[in-house]
């Protein structure tokens, strides 16, 4: 039997490993109000791997730096806090599961689709007058239902793969045929375990099915932002393929061609130094 | 057309446009992606022992090269596109990613 419940995939999220408590901090800073900055930078300062690399995402070309900063301080001085957060939450996540074994997942295209959708997210965010820093994390995270499943039910998510390229459909139709559920759901699942607040935790969830969200909501964003990472090939994946684009999300963010040639040049201009920063 | 080369550093010409950042060995960005190559910044990269600069070079393209880009670019696309549907919305960005990928570097 291939099929996961609801109820398997959450008792196995409740055994993970828990976050690096500079990223827990971090998720907890989005419903307060009173956020004690210098707090989370010294807890981020104190993991050394977590600051080394998002030091190096700082001062890449990312943001067009015309000093480097050099410690997280100085980062929070001059990129902004938001900004910092952003960063580290999408570094300390997709760290956070080890897929070891799982014929057919590409961990390197995983990852490269992330970073493309992040930096398309971060490019069509200011349509809906979006957080670009939040857009980006909300990108390079919205497929990790796909590492849990590979990560952890990893015999019976290479099924799914392989039905995946037997029958040449969208990934969210093998699993749903295969699994009985899909990524977007356990990211959903995997969004409550850790609190992610609600912003992100509709881009995981909600990003095949934007019409549902709020007009206003980062789900809209990360779907189209899913669609340019896909027709630019940025995975590297043989396969590549573009499931149909939501028209109500599309109206939202109001898209013509104009917008979108504009947004694809952007997003390539920062592809290859981003990978590189981010997974160094 | 431009074209995207990667030119040994005694082959850079003040003037021309970096196209993708120059990173040192730690990844640290020397020169970011869409500077102008200038004199100083040659002779900086030369004492951090930078071999060579992926440049923007303008070249005249002949024109069966041109079609042939443009099929190749086009089956690429309509493989991506399979399951897109035939809506406004997918034609609207399919045309986009190929006025893109025409105009821009290779």
């Amino acid at each position: 039997m291939t099929a996961l419940s609801h109820e398997q995939v959450s008792a196995r999220l409740k055994q993970l490993p828990s976050l690096p408590s500079a990223v827990s901090e971090l998720l907890a800073s989005f419903s307060n109000e009173e956020v004690d900055v210098e707090q989370i930078a010294r807890l981020i300062g104190r993991d050394q791997g977590l600051t080394a690399r998002v030091l190096r995402v700082a001062n890449s070309s990312f943001y067009g730096l015309q000093c480097k900063v050099g410690t997280i301080n100085e980062a929070v001085v001059v990129l902004g806090f938001r900004a910092v957060r952003s960063m580290v939450m999408a570094v300390g996540m997709n760290g956070a599961f080890r897929v070891d074994h799982c014929p057919g997942f590409d961990t390197q295209a995983y990852f490269r689709h992330g970073v493309g959708v992040g930096l398309a997210a971060r490019t069509l965010a200011p349509l809906t007058a979006q957080n670009p820093e939040l857009a980006f994390t909300g990108g390079l995270l919205h497929d990790i239902g796909q590492l849990v499943l590979a990560s952890n039910f990893s015999t019976q998510y290479a099924v799914a793969l392989a039905y995946r390229k037997k029958h040449d459909c969208p990934l969210v139709v093998a699993e749903r045929d295969v699994l009985g559920l899909d990524h977007a759901e356990v990211g959903g699942l995997l969004a409550e375990a850790w609190r992610f607040p609600d912003s992100l935790h509709q881009a995981v969830s909600e990003h095949h099915a934007p019409a549902a969200a709020l007009a206003n909501s980062l789900a809209n964003v990360v779907h189209l932002a899913d669609s340019f990472a896909h027709v630019l090939g940025l995975a590297g994946f043989t396969d590549e393929l573009m499931m149909p684009i939501d028209r109500t999300a599309w109206e939202r963010l109001g898209l013509d061609g104009v917008k979108c040639r504009k947004a694809l040049a952007e997003i390539e201009r920062c592809f290859e130094e981003t990978c590189q920063v981010l997974t160094n | 057309m431009k074209t995207i080369q990667h030119l040994a550093l005694e082959a850079l010409q003040p003037g021309m446009k970096v196209a993708e950042a120059v990173l040192d060995k730690s990844g640290n960005v020397l020169v970011p992606a869409g500077a102008e190559i200038t004199d100083s910044m040659l002779t900086g990269l030369g004492r951090r022992e930078v071999a060579g600069v992926k440049v923007e070079v303008e070249v005249a393209e002949d024109p069966v090269a041109t079609e042939a880009r443009r099929i190749a670019t086009t089956a690429s696309l309509d493989r991506i596109f399979r399951q897109a549907g035939d809506t406004q919305e997918a034609r609207t960005l399919y045309q986009a990613v190929l006025d893109y990928r025409l105009e821009s570097c290779q």
